[in-house]
């Protein structure tokens, strides 16, 4: 039996399989290839080979230090705030009724909300004078300023428009996975007596936990590759204050033409991802179809 | 006996209340585009975010844009091409993946969940170069290509446990009644997997409508995208807001009723090879 079907599965995988070898995984050798040159996008044919060097040069790069910074701290402020938002709101709306199902839908829209409208909307209400929301702030007694003109506001402005729009991410996770949780569970604690706080660490989070993991590293690997957000809200500045990972190997590449040394950065990157990426396909595959 | 129902009401109209006021939150930057695409360029620079007009302008300078409706166009092709696609591609590897048995199985099926993990800044370097020398910058297939470098392996991840979860005997009766390989897949497998293609269409549709990065990088006038479009509505010195808005709408719709109408795909394609049985 297993003869007869030798070849066959390979007509079904193999166009998938060429397509995806020429667009994914052989740009990314050649990008592995040009990480190894110094190379000016207009003077391909001045490439100078150097090996190793522009990974070395990197950690001697202030800018790519500090842009490595900002994105981890852009991770570690807005992942655990959108993770408890998700968490608590989770439960708040874990309750049935057509409002709840309303509400539930609601909450999904600025998942989908193009990256770009997010960014620029974002921009737009911390115009000075005529956004809304510096409007508010003016209100309360601020002052009138650019704000996205401010290092620390503009960069603290990137992570809550990440925050407003990726919570509810993490929320239908959880809500999703709150939902399959059997009640014997939490009336089991209600009968031993168990408070809210008890029942929630006790039994709600272990049983949530594997959920959770595979939430926060899908977020984690989106928001280690973010860049249209940010790119259409600030560009990166005032000065280079949100130019994270992504906008800097972006500047490199398209503005200042080091492609070698960009490339050196993205493959930098990829294997960041990669590793992540093996975390979430080791928790959580199920495919083997020998069940049946 | 009365104070512990009251007690009761009140929490309930505060749950209520707190709900209200999120959701309230998560909508305002929605409604506030939806509101400014129908005030002038001008009303919103002049007069505070709070003034109120129903002005279809910004409307009629954006439909009357010829580089905005060519991208528009462009969007609609490139998404519809690259979803099409993608899952006639992904669901015949998902189904190749699953429904045989061969020994580089787990290696392929793991490669393409991992594909799906790429940064686009890492592919989106190569790709340049690489579209260049093929003459595919600037393109719509080129667009519709670097698109599916998501796209593919996004369905292939997510019909694997659609095809895993039917069981053997579905093939084997076909099988015995004559049907060829193809026939399996087309007559019996895909219309079993029904839900999983409506999830897989919708996720790689607004993937490919929201994408920005290789537009932008990959395209200049001719296969230029809506969102790369919108935000050259910026400027260099005025941001028109209003047109900003108003194409931001247009773009927004879509986007909107596909999410609110197929709720229930949306969940099961957001936790896609997420959550284990």
């Amino acid at each position: 039996m297993k003869r007869n079907y030798n070849f066959k599965h390979w007509i079904f995988i193999l166009p998938a399989l060429v397509l995806v070898i020429s667009i994914l995984v052989y740009p990314i050798f050649y990008s592995i290839y040009m990480s190894a040159y110094d190379w000016n996008l207009f003077h391909s044919d001045a490439k100078k080979f150097l090996g190793f060097e522009n990974y070395l040069s990197l950690f001697k790069d202030r800018e790519f230090l500090h842009s490595l910074w900002l994105q981890l701290g852009f991770i570690v402020i807005a992942l655990p705030i959108e993770t408890i938002l998700g968490f608590f709101v989770a439960i708040l709306l874990n309750r049935d009724g057509k409002f709840y199902d309303v509400v539930r839908a609601l909450l999904l829209l600025p998942v989908f909300v193009l990256p770009v409208i997010s960014g620029l909307t974002w921009r737009m209400l911390l115009q000075p004078e005529y956004g809304m929301m510096s409007f508010i702030l003016e209100k309360l007694g601020f002052g009138v300023k650019a704000w996205l003109a401010e290092p620390n506001f503009a960069y603290s402005m990137v992570i809550i428009q990440d925050i407003w729009r990726m919570w509810p991410f993490m929320f239908m996770f959880i809500y999703a996975g709150l939902s399959g949780m059997p009640r014997e569970y939490i009336e089991a604690a209600q009968i031993d007596g168990a408070g809210f706080w008890k029942k929630i660490t006790k039994i709600v989070i272990p049983y949530l936990r594997p959920t959770i993991a595979t939430a926060l590293l899908l977020r984690l690997i989106d928001a280690l590759r973010i860049f249209s957000e940010v790119y259409v809200m600030t560009g990166g500045g005032p000065g280079n204050s949100t130019l994270l990972l992504s906008l800097y190997i972006n500047k490199q590449a398209f503005e200042f033409f080091n492609i070698g040394y960009a490339a050196a950065m993205g493959v930098i990157l990829l294997i960041v991802a990669l590793v992540i990426a093996f975390f979430i396909v080791r928790g959580n595959i199920q495919f083997e179809g020998e069940k049946g | 006996m009365k104070s512990k129902h009251f007690r009761k009401r009140f929490l309930t109209t505060l749950l209520i209340i707190i709900i209200l006021l999120i959701v309230f939150i998560e909508l305002t930057p929605i409604i506030v585009v939806f509101m400014n695409s129908f005030k002038r360029d001008i009303d919103i620079w002049a007069r505070g975010p709070f003034y109120f007009s129903f002005n279809f302008d910004s409307y009629k300078s954006v439909l009357s844009n010829r580089d905005f409706l060519l991208s528009l166009r462009n969007s609609i092709i490139v998404a519809v091409v690259s979803t099409v696609i993608s899952i006639i591609v992904g669901a015949m590897a998902s189904y190749g993946i699953t429904r045989y048995v061969f020994r580089s199985k787990k290696l392929i099926a793991y490669s393409f969940l991992i594909f799906r993990m790429v940064p686009q800044i890492s592919l989106v370097i190569p790709l340049f170069m690489m579209f260049n020398q093929f003459q595919l910058r600037d393109t719509l297939t080129g667009i519709i290509l670097s698109h599916m470098s998501f796209n593919i392996p996004y369905v292939v991840w997510l019909l694997l446990p659609f095809f895993a979860a039917i069981p053997r005997d579905f093939e084997e009766a076909a099988r015995i009644d004559g049907a060829s390989e193809g026939g399996v897949f087309w007559r019996i497998f895909l219309p079993l997997v029904g839900p999983g293609i409506v999830v897989s269409a919708i996720f790689c549709f607004l993937m490919s409508w929201n994408e920005f990065l290789y537009a932008l990088i990959l395209s200049s006038t001719n296969a230029r995208t809506a969102p790369v479009a919108v935000n050259g509505l910026l400027g260099q010195y005025a941001p028109k807001w209003g047109q900003l808005s108003a194409a931001g709408t247009i773009m927004l719709i879509p986007v909107l009723i596909i999410t609110i109408t197929l709720q229930k795909y949306i969940i099961k394609g957001l936790s896609a090879g997420g959550i284990k049985g």
